[in-house]
């Protein structure tokens, strides 16, 4: 479903070279919870944006769906969003002004679909996520877990092959990160939606089916459900 | 993007950030009042100098005279051309006015009426009373007044030798010769005396009431004498002229007779025919037109005739072409108040874009390409031409009422001051600028928005 081939990625700093990722391999099977785990300046949120397409790698493939994005071009790229991928952000990134329903229809906006349909998707997906009766309330109105909550049913109204949250429950307590983690894993099995789930908690990471560590750019370990063993394939490039 | 949710979202942005939205609307409203104000004052002034015009020029009459270049014989048109042996009599008698042209002229499309108007003189009007006055004598068929736009307040025209049709003006300012003479000399005396003055203007708009009653004229024959006129009754005297000033109107003095009666005048004041031609023709005839836009058509047919003609159409085009100047500048000057406000536009929306750039990052995520951020700005920024053009709308009424009320003041209230209105087309002309200016002024933004790099945008140090 995901494959990503042969990726490294530098950043040029004036006459400096910064290389952030080196030659990652992997594979995410389609209905897959997947956690990018990591510590600070490990390279996973350069992988999510280069997975989402808002980079462009140094050299490599990446593979969602059989589409390689990296050799599309801005408006395919947009497209292939609008379609293939949902996106649930740490801080929420929530349009202040509009209501939780619109935000959570806002993704369909931008694909022409009827008001009237929106309307009945965003209703259902709110209520999968348990907050039917916030629907109306402005953001500012709501919890963080609500926001959160908003921001996963927003993620999944474009019926998305795959879902990559940057740290969601980075900005959440313990016990609202749980709420959070649940929902995410319920909405998995009922729809067979591969999430990839940026992370540095390892404990947010256990929750998940397969995880990829990452450590000074370098994949150290990529567990994957069919793997016999717990740790396997580390690739030093 | 559908065009409802383009509108919502723009809408909802125009809403919100409310000192953008004001400064913005706040700049093409003045552009747009501007443009307006310029079209309305112009469009009101030639409105207005039209209708003084066509008071004094009549635009829908065309002024028909024998063409005595053709003519041989009859009367004081009888001179000829300038002698081709080779032209016979009927030849030579082409130019002239007659009664079958006239039946032709009045059968031709868009004539309303048809009439001998041929001045006879200056003379000075006498009542019973003795109260003098000097009015303008003219012979023509006193039936046709009503159709010549001259409706009766009293009375109406007589078949009959002798009777007299007076204008409005012609019944003001009668005095006593006496009085008159004196209160003049003493104006001579103290030519800024304003009681004398004010006495003078008074003693010239007073009323008198002429119906029926008999007048007499005075008037210079050929050999210096002064000779006088029988006694001539007022049948009718013409209602006071609309869109004409009262001034103005104490100035046109005119007696109508008919032709008849005018014959009758010239042999007792011993004028001679004094330019009336002989009875089977006439000298001068007014032909009255349906509308100004027809009068060209009908001086062409008139022209056939082999009559010469005379309308006042080159004052009304020179008149178009000198307001066509000033509406053009005026027109410039408002084009130039809304690039100076786009200015102001194109300043607070790169602003607005600025401040934005994080949700504009965020709607890219989420799937909004290039066009549609780009679209939402130039939505946005027509949304506020729409806005400054509606407030420049108000404006602009609020300032020619304010004009208006201003121009009523300082004339005393008078009702032949100059009213400007906003004419319908200058709101259309106005609202177009200024949604225009705002779209044109966005794209520059717009175009800025749509090149945010949504993972700067979102990216959170």
């Amino acid at each position: 479903m995901l494959r990503v081939e042969g990726l490294s990625h530098a950043f040029r700093n004036g006459t400096e070279t910064t290389t952030v990722l080196q030659h990652i391999n992997f594979h995410v099977r389609q209905g897959e919870i997947v956690a990018l785990l990591g510590s600070s300046g490990s390279g996973k949120s350069t992988l999510l944006n280069l997975m989402a397409g808002l980079m462009k790698p140094t050299e490599g493939d990446i593979y969602i769906s059989d589409h390689n994005i990296v050799k599309m071009n801005e408006n395919q790229l947009s497209e292939f969003r609008r379609k293939h991928i949902g996106f649930i952000f740490q801080a929420y990134e929530l349009i202040a002004n509009l209501t939780v329903r619109e935000n959570v229809e806002l993704p369909l906006v931008f694909q022409s679909v009827s008001p009237s349909i929106r309307k009945q998707k965003a209703l259902s997906l709110l209520e999968q996520v348990g907050i039917p009766e916030k629907a109306e309330l402005f953001p500012s109105q709501l919890s963080g877990g609500q926001q959160q909550r908003v921001s996963i049913a927003r993620s999944l109204i474009t019926e998305p092959s795959v879902i990559f949250a940057d740290e969601p429950t980075g900005n959440l307590d313990t016990k609202t990160e749980e709420e959070i983690l649940a929902i995410l894993k319920r909405l998995n099995s009922m729809m067979k939606t591969t999430f990839v789930i940026v992370t540095h908690e390892r404990e947010v990471a256990a929750q998940t089916q397969h995880i990829i560590s990452l450590r000074d750019g370098y994949l150290i370990t990529d567990r994957d459900p069919s793997d016999a063993m717990p740790l396997a394939g580390v690739t030093t490039g | 993007m559908r065009i409802g949710d383009l509108t919502r979202l723009s809408w909802d942005q125009v809403r919100r950030r409310k000192v953008v939205t004001a400064l913005c609307a706040a700049g093409l409203s003045i552009g747009c009042a501007a443009i307006i104000l310029a079209l309305s004052i112009g469009e009101s002034a030639q409105q207005y100098i039209e209708t003084e015009m066509n008071s004094f020029f009549k635009m829908d009459e065309i002024t028909v005279t024998a063409n005595e270049g053709v003519s041989a014989s009859g009367g004081q048109g009888g001179q000829a051309s300038g002698g081709n042996p080779a032209v016979g009599d009927d030849s030579l008698d082409r130019g002239k006015l007659t009664d079958q042209k006239l039946a032709i002229m009045k059968n031709m499309k868009h004539v309303t009426a048809v009439a001998p108007f041929q001045q006879i003189n200056y003379m000075e009007m006498s009542t019973t009373d003795n109260r003098k006055s000097y009015v303008e004598v003219i012979g023509t068929d006193l039936g046709m007044l009503e159709a010549f736009d001259k409706p009766f307040m009293n009375g109406g025209p007589s078949d009959l030798i002798g009777t007299i049709v007076l204008s409005y003006g012609a019944t003001l300012g009668l005095a006593d010769a006496e009085a008159r003479d004196k209160l003049i000399e003493q104006l001579n005396r103290n030519p800024y005396d304003s009681t004398l003055v004010e006495q003078y203007e008074k003693m010239n708009r007073m009323p008198a009431s002429l119906f029926q009653r008999q007048v007499q004229f005075l008037g210079y024959s050929n050999d210096g004498k002064v000779n006088q006129t029988s006694q001539l009754r007022v049948t009718g005297v013409l209602k006071k002229p609309k869109g004409v000033s009262e001034n103005a109107v104490a100035y046109d003095k005119k007696a109508y007779v008919s032709l008849e009666t005018a014959q009758m005048m010239k042999r007792e004041l011993n004028m001679g025919r004094g330019g009336m031609a002989d009875e089977a023709s006439y000298n001068s005839v007014i032909v009255k037109v349906d509308s100004q836009e027809n009068v060209e058509q009908v001086e062409r047919q008139i022209k056939k005739l082999t009559l010469n003609t005379q309308t006042n159409l080159q004052q009304k085009e020179r008149l178009a072409e000198q307001f066509s100047i000033i509406k053009a500048v005026a027109l410039g000057g408002g084009v130039f108040i809304l690039i100076i406000a786009s200015i102001s536009i194109v300043v607070a929306m790169t602003m607005s874009t600025y401040q934005r750039r994080r949700q504009i990052g965020i709607m890219k995520v989420l799937g909004a390409n290039l066009a549609q951020i780009r679209n939402m700005f130039i939505f946005e920024a027509a949304l506020l031409g729409l806005l400054g053009g509606l407030l420049g709308i108000l404006f602009s009424y609020w300032i020619v009422w304010g004009i208006n009320a201003l121009i009523q003041s300082m004339s005393g209230g008078s009702q032949d001051a100059v009213i400007i209105f906003v004419p319908l087309m200058a709101i259309p002309v106005g609202m177009a600028f200024a949604i225009l200016t705002g779209v044109i002024s966005g794209i520059y933004p717009a175009v800025s928005a749509s090149r945010t790099d949504a993972l700067t945008a979102i990216r959170r140090d």
